[in-house]
C-alpha cells in the first residue's frame, strides 16, 4: 500500500514537511530499543528498507539517528508521544518522515499486518 | 585513500551519531553501496554510543584504501573492567538515562561484531581503542576524494 493510503487508513499525523506520500509500504518492524533494529536490519536487502516502516515509541534523536543508519525513510511514533522540536528539525534535514498515531505498538502493529504489511525476516539468532 | 577523524562526545545523547552521520556521508560520496554502507554505519553507530555511553569522549579515525574500511575507535577511559563479559549479549552496565535513549540492551559490541569483518578491542583504564576492518563486498571504491 502507499504511505498516503496509509496514513489515510490508519489516521496517522505526519509531523514533518517531506512529500513522499506515493511511497510504497509493505514491511514494518517495531522496536523501542535501537540495537534490535540494527542488528536485524542491517543485513535487509535495499529493495526491502525502501519499502518499510521503523515503529517505535521512542521519540529522542536516536529513532531518527537509527532510521537514517538503515537508510529507513519512515519512523511511526505511537502511543502518541511527541517528539521534541529538534527531533523533527533532525528527522527533516535528513530527508526522513515521521508519522505519529495515538494506538499502542501492539495495536498499531495488529492493524497493518491485518492489512497485508508484512515482518522482517532474518536468520540470527542470539 | 582517504583518512577523517570525527569527535565524540560523552554524555551528550543530542549530538550522539554525529560522527556515524558523517561516516555514512562520507561512504555514499565515495559510491560505496547502500548495503555496505549500512552494515558499516551500524557497527559505526553502535560503536559511537558506546563511547558517548561509557567513556568520558573520544573520536573516531576512518581510513579508507583498496576497498578496505578501517573504523578506529579511540576514548579516554575509564575502560572495560572485563571485556569478555561486555561481550556477552544481553550484558550491560547502561544506566536508565541510556535505556530512555534506546539503548543499553547489552547487545552493542556483539551487534558489532556481526557487521564488521574484523573486530580488534583492547581496553585500559586510560582508554579503550576498537579497531574494525570492513573489506567491502563486490565493490570497486572510489577513493579520489580528497582527504
Amino acid at each position: 500500500m502507499t504511505l498516503n493510503a496509509l496514513i489515510k487508513d490508519f489516521g496517522l499525523k505526519q509531523l514533518t514537511k517531506q512529500d513522499i506520500t506515493q511511497k510504497k509500504i509493505n514491511y514494518g518492524f517495531c522496536c523501542d530499543l535501537m540495537s534490535d533494529a540494527l542488528m536485524i536490519m542491517h543485513q535487509t536487502s535495499d529493495e526491502i528498507i525502501d519499502q518499510t516502516i521503523l515503529i517505535t515509541g521512542l521519540v529522542t534523536m536516536q529513532s531518527i539517528r537509527t532510521a537514517e543508519m538503515l537508510d529507513i525513510d519512515v519512523v511511526v511514533i505511537v502511543r502518541g508521544k511527541i517528539p521534541s522540536i529538534k527531533v523533527i528539525e533532525l528527522a527533516e534535514r535528513l530527508k526522513i518522515t515521521i508519522l505519529q498515531t495515538p494506538l499502542t505498538m501492539f495495536s498499531l502493529s495488529g492493524q497493518l499486518y491485518k492489512k497485508g504489511i508484512k515482518g522482517i525476516s532474518y536468520d540470527q539468532q542470539w | 585513500m582517504v583518512n577523517k577523524q570525527y569527535q565524540i562526545i560523552a554524555k551528550n545523547y543530542d549530538l550522539a551519531g554525529r560522527a556515524s552521520s558523517a561516516v555514512k556521508q562520507l561512504l555514499k560520496e565515495l559510491g560505496i553501496s547502500r548495503q555496505e554502507i549500512k552494515r558499516i554505519c551500524s557497527a559505526s553507530y553502535e560503536a559511537e554510543i558506546n563511547v558517548v555511553i561509557h567513556s568520558f569522549g573520544g573520536y573516531v579515525d576512518i581510513y579508507l584504501e583498496n576497498n578496505v574500511v578501517q573504523l578506529n575507535f579511540f576514548d579516554d577511559g575509564p575502560g572495560i573492567k572485563n571485556i569478555e563479559l561486555a561481550m556477552t549479549d544481553g550484558y550491560s552496565t547502561a544506566t536508565q538515562e541510556d535505556h530512555r535513549n534506546g539503548f543499553g540492551a547489552g547487545l552493542g559490541l556483539s551487534n558489532i561484531k556481526r557487521c564488521s569483518d574484523e573486530m580488534i578491542l583492547t581496553s585500559s583504564c586510560e582508554g579503550t581503542t576498537l579497531k574494525l576492518t570492513f573489506y567491502l563486498r563486490g565493490e570497486t571504491c572510489t577513493t579520489s576524494k580528497k582527504s
